[in-house]
């Protein structure tokens, strides 16, 4: 209790509590503006809080995951365009809501359920990261290198359109990950005789050049587009017989939304179809969907803000990424000092705490901001796209050469973009690249030291029920998407 | 039977797969003090086979995947439009033109030049944008933040 009460304390500085009001400002207008994501905002955000103090550092980015997160809804509701890809279910029935006239209502819907969700995934993050932490800390090096390898199967289903292209994305991730300097025998790997390469390759220039120039190249065919405009809206709180018929979405969405956070690498967008599919299937007005009915709204909403508390579980209690935007924050985390997994939890849960309270925090700011700012929020698109991405290239520059002070750093981040567009128009997903690289280090580290406890006799692996449930899950989810394809044929 | 893109794909990838490959045999050789650690080579090698295999699948994955295997196709459905190459030129012209006119230049070039590459004439916005944003940026992290940058041979920072 001590710790919860210092880590709030931590939080309470009121210079930590302008930084947070300021990210989550950036994460509901980053939300809101099409084509920009959270886990760009994250990117680009990391250069610039390395030189601050930890807890203000990684409370900004968690405040703008959560903010950005709800943002996304804003241009889901106002103009069928999804800021970020968790709002894509929000538009189903919130666009058709907003034609009719109901965009207020729609954007109370949202902004309350998305609190809710927010809060719920809260309190379950306050009681199961210490809990998973403390199971953790039992883990040997195989055990590790179990979940790992299960971490990265997950990727075979996050959201993307083919669960092969993630996994090969995953495995060239980890792969890049090997670059530099083999820890344990000090030999020079994929080097090519290059000094700058002897370090390894930085994250910061890698997620950059993937999250924010990939996407500026992308949106570079249609730089010209201008979205409608759109009526300035005032927010309605739901009504007493809104409330009625959302509540038990909300619970629902809310606990699956937390759940499928907590799954390594599944993040939001997941959570959220999830969400909305579930409010169908439980629903006493099926036939409303798709026409603006309330619970379209609120179970995506409660779902994907859900998955943001949840998806921080897996990320601080063991150091497994629970999605793309907490992948950033994990390798925040490391710049910082940090070592995350369960010793985080064990020598400073304070710090664990802080940034639960500044999560907290950041779902009320949200609301506030989401309530009383949406006239303005919802001009957002009028920025022109020949302004803003390059703006983000300008951030993009500055951030990847900030790291590290070096040129290197600049080119990584042209070559990673380059590479992240030619993946995007393949069907590859560069998240899962991205957790690749971040759980790469894990993966090897583990595999090493366990190959060395077992005298280098892989299939004593298995002697570990550990080790063994881990691969079951394991070979679950890679047979998952052909399972699921089967049911989705059959139905 | 087979997407054509996606066995074009296959072959980069097994190609890229085989010259790492060849590359982990050249991996210096490890002192007999570490001997009971797993090799350097072993781990990436490991890598390289399962991306080896997974690309392998990619050229029947449409075909497997059935109605849903579409969706693959979108994104690349349409030729790269000429403007996404002019934009991938014209940012590495503007890295490599760093350590020449300094970051400064180079970022006032950024902003004037990408809008303009994209159809934007609105010069009441562009000169606006193009004199504040980049000092605005700099004076951030370089004076808040203490970032060095590069001055270029002509040595134009902001003061």
């Amino acid at each position: 209790m001590d710790a919860v009460l210092q880590g709030i304390l931590l939080m309470a500085d009121p210079m930590n509590i302008g930084l947070i009001f300021v990210a989550v400002l950036i994460g509901v207008i980053v939300g809101a503006l099409p084509g920009l994501s959270s886990p760009m905002a994250v990117a680009l955000l990391l250069p610039f809080t390395i030189s601050m103090e930890p807890v203000p550092a990684i409370s900004m980015m968690a405040a703008l995951y959560c903010a950005g997160t709800f943002g996304g809804s804003i241009c889901a509701i106002l103009i069928n365009a999804p800021g970020a890809p968790p709002a894509v279910a929000t538009a189903f029935d919130g666009y058709p809501m907003a034609k009719r006239g109901e965009a207020g209502r729609a954007l109370g819907i949202a902004a309350i359920s998305s609190i809710s969700g927010g809060i719920f995934s809260l309190i379950i993050f306050l009681v199961a990261t210490p809990l998973l932490a403390k199971i953790a800390t039992s883990f040997r090096p195989m055990e590790y290198f179990a979940l790992a390898v299960f971490a990265l199967s997950m990727l075979a289903s996050i959201s993307g359109k083919s669960p092969v292209r993630n996994l090969i994305a995953g495995a060239v991730g980890v792969l890049l990950g090997t670059v530099g300097i083999h820890l344990t025998t000090g030999v020079e790997r994929f080097t090519f005789d290059l000094p700058v390469m002897t370090g390894g390759i930085g994250f910061v220039p890698v997620l950059i050049g993937l999250f924010a120039l990939a996407e500026l190249l992308n949106q570079s065919e249609a730089a010209d587009k201008a979205y409608e405009r759109i009526k300035a809206v005032v927010v309605k709180l739901p009504t007493r017989e809104d409330f009625r018929r959302i509540w038990g979405t909300i619970l629902r969405s809310s606990g699956i939304g937390t759940f499928i956070g907590v799954l390594p690498a599944e993040g939001a967008t997941v959570a959220a179809i999830m969400g909305y599919n579930e409010a169908k299937r439980w629903s006493k007005h099926k036939e409303e969907f798709g026409t603006g009915c309330p619970e379209g709204i609120a179970g995506p909403e409660a779902a994907n803000n859900a998955a943001t508390g949840g998806a921080m579980v897996p990320t601080l209690a063991l150091g497994i990424p629970g999605s793309a935007t907490t992948a950033v924050i994990l390798a925040a985390l490391i710049m910082h000092g940090f070592r995350p997994g369960p010793y985080l939890m064990k020598q400073t849960p304070e710090f664990v705490y802080a940034i639960f309270a500044a999560m907290l925090l950041a779902n009320f700011m949200f609301l506030v901001i989401g309530l009383a700012g949406a006239k303005v929020f919802s001009r957002i698109t009028l920025i022109p796209r020949s302004f803003l991405w390059p703006a983000v290239f300008v951030f993009a520059l500055v951030g990847s050469y900030s790291y590290g002070a070096s040129l290197m750093d600049v080119w990584v981040m042209l070559i990673a973009g380059f590479i992240g567009f030619v993946m995007l128009r393949h069907s590859f997903a560069p998240a899962p690249l991205v957790m690749g690289l971040i759980l790469g280090k894990l993966v090897e580290e583990s595999f090493s030291q366990s190959m060395i406890l077992l005298d280098n006799q892989w299939w004593r692996l298995l002697e570990s029920p550990i080790v063994d449930f881990f691969f079951v899950l394991t070979v679950l989810s890679l047979c998952w998407p052909l399972i699921s394809t089967r049911f989705g044929r059959g139905g | 039977m087979i997407n054509r893109t996606d066995l074009v794909v296959s072959v980069v990838l097994l190609a890229v797969c085989g010259a790492l490959y060849y590359v982990t045999s050249t991996f210096d050789e490890v002192s007999p003090l570490f001997a009971q650690d797993v090799p350097p080579e072993r781990f990436p090698r490991m890598l390289l086979w399962i991306i080896a295999g997974l690309s392998l699948v990619l050229p029947f994955e449409q075909r497997l995947r059935g109605k849903r295997g579409a969706v693959l196709d979108k994104a690349r459905s349409e030729p790269v439009h000429p403007v996404v190459y002019l934009t991938g030129g014209f940012l590495v012209l503007a890295v490599a033109a760093i350590q020449l006119i300094g970051t400064f230049l180079v970022l006032v070039s950024v902003c004037l030049g990408l809008p303009l590459l994209w159809n934007e004439r609105r010069w009441k916005i562009i000169v606006p944008f193009v004199l504040l944003f980049p000092a605005l940026v700099m004076l951030l992290f370089g004076h808040v933040l203490g970032v060095y940058f590069e001055p270029g041979i002509l040595g134009i920072k902001l003061p």
